[in-house]
């Protein structure tokens, strides 16, 4: 009986030490949430997401982020367009065209793996090098290359493993009845769409808050801009560059620019478990 | 008829074809535009003397990248420190003991852990790691601390590196098959003597390619360090002191670098070493990683 | 030492799967558990040493009386009951380390002996039993999973029977062996009944035949017939048994 007590001992300490971790990631959760919302919505007023910055808003006078919100839209709503466009290519070609032991399989996916896990900052740092090398300045094509280079992996990655578990029988079904692989697609497409839905609005997300990347290569500007060589500015470095100001004020519109990145990141978080989520049901 | 339809598979085939060559060869890409951009500095230095010098004198042409690294690696190893235990003993329970309501709870706190902004942790960080330090944990050891140090962010870096270790983790955990689980619970083993015995030992690879990988994620990370590192070039001795790592540094000088070429190489190099780190790790724990998913199948 | 089964229920989510289950199992016998595929036959026996406890959404009712204490309600220590209850599954598995320490793990889980020689002695004792002493002598240091199927089959057998078990499951131990593997762990079950207890799953009639004192025939989670093996294979009194016994589905 001393050794059934001796083991029981150490597996409830394991099991506390497995709650209390697991209390812990709440807690930091809740933390990092409650900090953001409520010092931003003290902060957060009508104005903050409808106006331009006006004259002296650096030193606390009137105006709001709209050019931040704008300028993030623009570059995240351009790049997951043309990030879509390339990625489902990819992914089709290798789950459809490629079988699984195939070479040329492998070593795509291990350099979208490592693409993806490559920090922004070496994008932004690679991309700004290109940029001089065309002679381009700042400018709102920037950030939509640089985003779209950073979000094709994260694209890639998701939908493949979408795809990967797609049921291979299908396929042969569709080849029996003479069908190319081409117009195999379409099948595959209607069964994996709601995996390129989860995928996409994950990689939203992580789009329209990487501001290492941006950083270099959009830049910051007041106004929204109007064409494509005009620098823009995007919300995380709203958020940074206000923050770092010593002007409560000032600091003030950058907890209400936290607040709505968060807001908008947490939908697109929520929205993707919920499809996956109904995904998944359907599937069983 | 039937020319067209094979014609057009072949076009769609070549299409992507050449879709995924391009991006493979984005890596190499990215490798050479660094190194290019980076040469200059390389120019009349050694590498060694680079990577070992601590002296920083952009004006003098002085670059010593030794701070910035020490920089890194404190606070890379700091955020592992933290995380690991945490997400550790949270994917074990996730995928040894949890019912599923447990994970319908746990999976949407990590989604949201995963999918907050590095700024919004450098604003948490901001408002709740450095007064912290500075008013609660400072204090027992030193005069004065402004807060933004190595512990603030190896904390902030270990909150986000969480959501990723757990993910690898229960992914490797649940490459073991069930039935070496019932074979060890079914001589009278528990949970964790299973775990511990059967689990950990079968999976340890796994564990060290995950390890790896979030400790490559945690040396990119910028915009949360760079908001509560303080940011003081110098080899910290301590947590308690600032600190100024590699990726901070690239964001920190992108707009000064340009009038003074040489400037911009040394941050081009610093860029070309956080890719050089990351892309090797990567590659490492990436292989080990795939040979555990094909032992699965 | 019987096993004595009252009203047992299963349920997982909302499927009832096993149904008003009621049967002794005899001491020191070897019975078999036969049907047709997905009659329960495996979830009965999940239940016995519950490792069915780590299926989702499970449900247990009504009584297993084993050795007299039931195991379903009272919850003795679950880890106690595993460790007197041995399984030899469908498949050999053996653990990720050497051969030595497959059947060693279980008497270091339960701390069964202090001195590394008893740990020895016992484990060379238990590989004997099973008739593998022989053919592992030289590499008992060796990776099991090196083991041939059969092999790993008989070293999962002496793993059980090293942490000292009175009952034995087996789970169609022998499906997934060659004839001559499937035979030798066949007789080694029959040499074995006089000491321990034996409930085998089995979906081939013929092994039952040869081999079962004792027969329990489930059909659709419930229990159509059980007796003595003789009496179930020559006189059914059910016609679903002698349906099933002639062959007319399986």
């Amino acid at each position: 009986m001393k050794v059934t007590t001796s083991k029981r001992i150490e597996e409830i300490v394991l099991k506390v030490l497995m709650w209390l971790a697991m209390g812990i990631v709440f807690a930091f959760v809740f933390s990092v949430i409650w900090t953001i919302f409520s010092r931003g919505v003290k902060a957060m007023s009508w104005d903050m997401i409808t106006k331009l910055p006006g004259g002296g808003f650096y030193i606390g006078k009137e105006g709001g982020f709209l050019n931040a919100i704008v300028g993030s839209l623009y570059i995240v709503g351009a790049s997951t367009l043309i990030g879509l466009l390339i990625s489902i290519p990819v992914v089709f070609y290798l789950n459809v065209y490629k079988s699984k032991s195939s070479r040329l399989a492998y070593v795509a996916r291990l350099a979208f793996d490592v693409l993806f896990g490559m920090p922004s900052i070496v994008y932004g740092a690679f991309g700004f090098t290109i940029m001089i090398y065309f002679g381009l300045r700042t400018s709102l094509l920037g950030g939509i290359i640089v985003i779209t280079l950073l979000i094709i992996p994260i694209f890639i990655r998701s939908m493949d493993e979408a795809t990967r578990n797609f049921p291979r029988d299908i396929l042969d079904a569709s080849y029996a009845l003479g069908a190319t692989k081409w117009e195999t697609l379409k099948v595959v497409v209607r069964q994996i769409a709601p995996g390129i839905a989860t995928a996409t609005l994950l990689s939203i997300g992580r789009a329209i808050g990487d501001a290492a990347s941006v950083m270099f290569t959009a830049g910051y500007t007041d106004s929204i801009p109007t064409s494509l060589s005009q620098p823009a500015a995007t919300l995380p470095l709203a958020v940074f560059f206000q923050l770092s100001s010593p002007i409560p004020e000032v600091q003030d519109r950058a907890y209400a620019a936290a607040l709505v990145l968060t807001i908008i990141v947490l939908i697109l978080s929520i929205g993707g478990r919920f499809i996956t989520n109904r995904f998944s049901k359907n599937k069983l | 008829m039937v020319n067209n339809r094979i014609v057009k598979d072949r076009l769609a085939q070549g299409v992507m074809f050449s879709l995924t060559i391009i991006a493979i060869l984005f890596v190499v890409v990215m490798a050479m535009g660094l190194y290019l951009k980076s040469s200059p500095v390389l120019e009349g230095r050694s590498l060694f003397s680079l990577l070992t010098s601590s002296v920083w004198k952009p004006m003098k042409g002085e670059f010593g990248f030794l701070p910035f690294i020490v920089g890194t690696l404190w606070v890379t190893f700091l955020a592992i420190l933290i995380s690991f235990p945490i997400s550790f003993l949270t994917a074990i329970y996730l995928t040894e003991y949890a019912r599923p309501v447990v994970r319908r709870f746990v999976f949407p706190a990590l989604d949201i852990l995963a999918a907050l902004p590095s700024v919004i942790y450098g604003v948490w960080g901001m408002l709740v790691i450095v007064p912290w330090i500075s008013n609660h944990v400072a204090p027992h050891f030193m005069e004065f601390s402004s807060g933004y140090t190595v512990l603030a962010a190896g904390i902030v870096l270990g909150v986000m590196v969480i959501p990723l270790l757990v993910s690898l983790f229960i992914e490797v955990f649940t490459s073991v098959p069930a039935e070496l689980r019932e074979a060890s619970l079914a001589l009278g083993a528990t949970r964790w003597q299973t775990t511990k015995k059967v689990v950990l030992r079968k999976t340890l690879a796994g564990l060290l390619a995950a390890v790896v990988l979030a400790i490559s994620r945690a040396m990119g990370e910028t915009i949360a360090v760079l908001m509560v590192c303080g940011c003081v070039i110098g080899i910290p001795s301590n947590i308690l002191e600032s600190c100024y790592p590699i990726p901070a540094l690239i964001a920190n000088n992108y707009g000064e670098m340009l009038s003074m070429p040489l400037y911009e190489s040394a941050l081009m190099f610093a860029a070309l070493i956080l890719f050089a780190v990351v892309l090797i790790f990567n590659l490492l724990s990436r292989i080990i990683l795939y040979r555990i998913e094909r032992r699965e199948e | 030492m019987a096993i004595e089964i009252q009203d047992l229920n299963v349920y997982i989510k909302d499927a009832h799967i096993l149904k008003n289950l009621s049967v002794t199992i005899p001491e020191k016998q070897i019975t078999c558990i036969i049907g047709p595929s997905g009659c329960g036959k495996s979830t009965l026996l999940r239940t016995l040493n519950r490792l069915i406890d780590s299926t989702d959404g499970v449900r247990l009712e009504g009584k297993v009386l084993v050795d007299g204490t039931d195991i379903i309600s009272s919850g003795p220590e679950i880890t106690e009951l595993r460790r007197k209850i041995g399984l030899v599954s469908q498949r050999p598995c053996p653990l990720p380390m050497s051969i030595f320490d497959n059947v060693a793990y279980g008497c270091r889980i339960n701390k069964m002996y202090k001195r590394h020689r008893d740990l020895e002695n016992a484990v060379h004792e238990n590989l004997r039993a099973v008739g593998l002493w022989d053919e592992v002598r030289g590499r008992v240091r060796t990776p099991a999973a090196r083991l041939s199927i059969g092999q790993q089959q008989r070293l999962c057998l002496a793993r059980s029977l090293a942490v000292e078990p009175q009952y034995i499951l087996a789970d169609e131990a022998t499906s997934a062996l060659d004839p001559i593997s499937s035979k030798t762990v066949e007789d080694l079950f029959v040499s074995l009944k006089n000491n321990y207890t034996i409930i085998m799953v089995t979906h081939t009639l013929r092994q039952a035949l040869r081999i079962a004192d004792n027969v329990v025939f489930m059909y659709l989670g419930e229990i159509i017939e059980s007796g003595p093996a003789q009496q179930v294979f020559k006189n059914p009194k059910q016609e679903l048994t002698q349906k099933y016994l002639s062959g007319a589905f399986s």
